[in-house]
């Protein structure tokens, strides 16, 4: 009794902590939209290449389904993940690591708390599609139906994206913005992996549950043979988007035929989230500082503890020498390399060997293995660019910053200008080679490249205050490009792509960091 | 040099306000800030700093009205905020760099002037190392040394001297001596015996609003012949507590030692005493409630 209102007090604690952020606000007007387009028919479950269901409540509850389990399994881990670190960071976990609380209980309570934030937005989305069916009527409601994949496939689904929060927090260098990389990575190769993308719905494919974590398999192979009993052509598959089918092939679904194993599959991850909770308990050092301690010693040899620092007698001066009355001119290069090395400050060896590397491989290679190897150059120094225009607000320096003179003239400037050089010495294998190939297309494409994503991250930076929003952003983008989607990309990959408009949004993005550093600093 | 603040106020709620009609003339010299938790202090000398807007009310440096053009102040601006952070990968010598960058000085000006400081804050053995570990006493020293960079006509520092140890705080306040002459320095802390130490001039601010503004000399004349000191028994100081405003007490071995401000002797056996800065401060803030 006592174990469970240890955890339940835990978890409401960061639930209410939470919910009251303005990004909490963000999320649900994001889910309240998602679920508008799910209901509504905009954002649609097909059967290549123009099969799809008459929109009833099973068909919307699949939907949103599909939606939930794919938005909120990427974007909810960022939206939940950091609760831990809260606690490292305001200094609740030193007084948290002095009671009684286990470190499963913790995890647990933190884990809870994360499912309760998912959750919801499932919730939401169930509630918008009851009050769509009454207040349009978009189709005869059929409470089961709509609910049904929504508790059985979703929130599992998202428990397991809550656990997966909890173990990246429990480990230190999963806890920061190498986290937040490596997390997309490996979402994207677990659908892959677990036969979530190409094959769902393929006559004779055999569908695994037990790896089917998002529940796609499920409602795809379910809709799939609904499509091919109406329309005994189509070779099946199953896909998922936001687009208009001119003269739509409908078909009529009324909904998954539940399973003992489809219960069972989806208790098991219920479980395996739970399971990974508990893993998560055994790499959790408790906010105890020596363990930390032990991995700054490993990572920054020159920066021994305080403690055993016995501080020398003082000198017993304590006089300064007046400055000059005559005041300098301001120097932008004094304050450009002092943006530089605070860009570059605290990298290991093997960062810079790796950006080398990247440099040497774009020189050497095929023009359109280049292009590929620029994008990862470009996408290693992700963790140094999301600190742009976020770094005064994660440190606390803003008030020191922000109290000197012409700010938004200088130092972000100058901050921009640093993450600017950095692009430019990560992309330069591609610039030489560009240049010796004399493809004034290509060079072109590269510069405004160099340009938009300082662009992107001093933005981003600003208006959230945080390096989150970045990270999640321009990883998502440049695997976009990776995969040669022309409108995003700025790089110049594909042929058509419109490079050329980053230019324009490059200034736009900056005029609006701009304007947002100085109200707020107006604000304040 | 002058500072002239004039009906300055600053409005967080409709029904709050963290600093309500607030005028001020400083001059140079060092002008302790005294006042209890959430008196105003940091939100006066946030304003004063430039980093927030009044809601009303004019700031004139020189004549020069700071609201509209903050940064006329801000190159002579010297401020240690109440809470700061470090850049935990920077050196201390790196980040004085990067700060004197910030603040516009030159390079060969800003070294000589780091080098200066890192000494005059006792932190010359440890500017080479990362500033993620260094202690709470040292990460303030580092934020007084960037304060200190622009050799500032204007010094405003927050409780400057929150976890530094007993002797750090003597130096600290032996610095702010030596730096008092031409320029005005505002200090803002709880502890009285550092403004006692250092202040030519003390204002007291309680709910937003001045409640004293005098030289020290001046403040305990108010006090003289109202500050008494006798011993009592223990189970007597509750009572007095409730009757009388209580500014002191030391165990004896006959029972405790108390300090009370009173116009009138509170006992027969009391004893009139000099008047300290704590005297006086308790007596204000007694008198208008200490906390919001």
């Amino acid at each position: 009794m006592k174990t469970l209102r240890v955890i339940y007090h835990l978890a409401r604690a960061d639930f209410l902590e939470r919910v009251r952020r303005y990004s909490f606000l963000i999320m649900l007007g994001l889910v309240v939209w998602l679920g508008y387009l799910s209901a509504s028919g905009q954002m649609r479950m097909r059967v290549p290449p123009d099969y799809t269901g008459v929109i009833n409540s099973a068909w919307v509850g699949a939907t949103m389904t599909v939606t939930v389990s794919l938005l909120l399994g990427w974007v909810g881990f960022y939206i939940v993940k950091g609760s831990v670190s809260r606690d490292y960071e305001t200094g609740v976990g030193q007084i948290m690591a002095t009671t009684p609380l286990s470190r499963p209980l913790y995890m647990l309570g933190k884990w809870l708390s994360n499912f309760a934030v998912l959750g919801i937005a499932v919730v939401i989305m169930l509630v918008e599609g009851i009050l769509m069916n009454l207040l349009l009527g978009t189709h005869d409601l059929d409470l089961l139906a709509l609910a049904a994949p929504l508790v059985v496939i979703a929130l599992p689904s998202v428990a397991l994206v809550a656990s997966f929060a909890v173990l990246f927090e429990s480990i230190g260098w999963l806890r920061g913005g190498l986290g937040n990389v490596i997390y997309f990575f490996a979402f994207m190769f677990a659908l892959v992996f677990s036969g979530e993308v190409g094959s769902i719905g393929t006559p004779g494919k055999i569908a695994n549950p037990y790896i089917d974590f998002t529940g796609w398999q499920i409602i795809g192979d379910s809709v799939s043979r609904a499509a091919r009993a109406v329309y005994p052509d189509t070779a099946g598959g199953f896909t998922f988007s936001i687009s208009d089918l001119a003269t739509p092939n409908t078909f009529l679904w009324n909904g998954i035929a539940w399973t003992l194993d489809i219960f069972l599959s989806r208790g098991f991850f219920l479980l395996f989230a739970l399971g990974i909770v508990m893993l998560s308990a055994l790499f959790f050092d408790r906010f105890n500082p020596s363990r930390l301690s032990v991995r700054r010693k490993k990572t920054e040899s020159d920066s021994p503890a305080p403690a055993t620092v016995p501080e020398p007698i003082a000198s017993p001066s304590i006089h300064l020498t007046p400055l000059p009355a005559t005041r300098p001119v301001f120097r932008f290069d004094a304050l450009y390399i002092a943006e530089l090395k605070l860009l570059l400050k605290g990298q290991r060896w093997w960062w810079y060997v790796v950006a080398a590397g990247l440099v040497i491989a774009q020189l050497s290679n095929a023009p359109d293995v280049t292009r590929i190897l620029l994008v990862v150059a470009w996408l290693w120094p992700i963790l140094l660019l999301s600190g742009l225009g976020s770094r005064e607000s994660r440190y606390n320096t803003r008030e020191m910053v922000f109290s000197a003179p012409r700010p938004v003239l200088t130092q972000l400037p100058a901050a921009w200008l640093a993450a600017f050089s950095l692009m430019t010495l990560t992309g330069s294998g591609a610039l030489v080679k560009f240049l010796m190939m004399g493809d004034a297309h290509s060079l072109l494409a590269w510069l405004i490249g160099a340009l938009f994503v300082p662009s992107l991250a001093l933005t981003f930076g600003v208006l959230t205050g945080s390096s989150k929003t970045f990270e999640i952003i321009y990883v998502l983008w440049m695997y976009l490009i990776l995969n040669k989607i022309p409108a995003i990309d700025f790089i110049g990959m594909t042929p058509n792509s419109p490079w050329q408009l980053y230019l324009g949004l490059s200034l736009v993005l900056l005029a609006v960091s701009a304007v947002s550093r100085q109200i707020q600093m107006k604000n304040r | 040099m002058n500072l002239t603040i004039s009906r300055l106020s600053k409005q967080y709620r409709r029904d709050f306000w963290g600093l309500h009609d607030f005028d001020l003339e400083l001059k140079p010299g060092v002008i302790g800030l005294l006042g209890p938790n959430g008196a105003g202090k940091s939100t006066l000398m946030r304003m004063l700093a430039t980093i927030t807007q009044p809601s009303a009310g004019t700031i004139y440096w020189n004549g020069v009205d700071i609201v509209k053009s903050p940064n006329t102040l801000r190159a002579v601006l010297g401020y240690l905020p109440q809470d700061f952070g470090i850049y935990p990968n920077l050196t201390a010598l790196e980040f004085l760099e990067y700060m004197a960058a910030i603040k516009g000085m030159d390079g060969k000006t800003a070294r000589r002037r780091i080098d200066e400081l890192l000494v005059v804050v006792n932190l010359g053995h440890a500017a080479k190392r990362p500033l993620g570990g260094y202690s709470g006493g040292m990460k303030q020293r580092v934020g007084i040394a960037q304060a200190l960079l622009n050799d500032p006509q204007l010094l405003i520092v927050d409780e400057p001297t929150v976890g530094l140890d007993p002797e750090e705080r003597v130096r600290f306040r032996n610095l702010l001596s030596d730096l008092s002459g031409e320029r005005i320095i505002l200090l803002s802390t709880h502890i009285v015996s550092d403004v006692e130490a250092t202040a030519t001039e003390i204002v007291i601010i309680n709910k937003g609003q001045k409640r004293q503004h005098a030289a020290p000399e001046k403040l305990l004349a108010q006090l003289d012949g109202q500050v008494w000191q006798w011993v009592i028994p223990s189970e007597d100081l509750p009572a007095l507590k409730a009757s009388h405003l209580v500014s002191g007490t030391i165990r004896r071995e006959n029972g405790i030692q108390v300090r009370v401000v009173s116009e009138a002797a509170p006992a027969p056996d009391a004893e009139r005493v000099t008047p300290s800065l704590e005297d006086v401060y308790l007596r204000e803030v007694s008198r208008n409630g200490a906390s919001r």
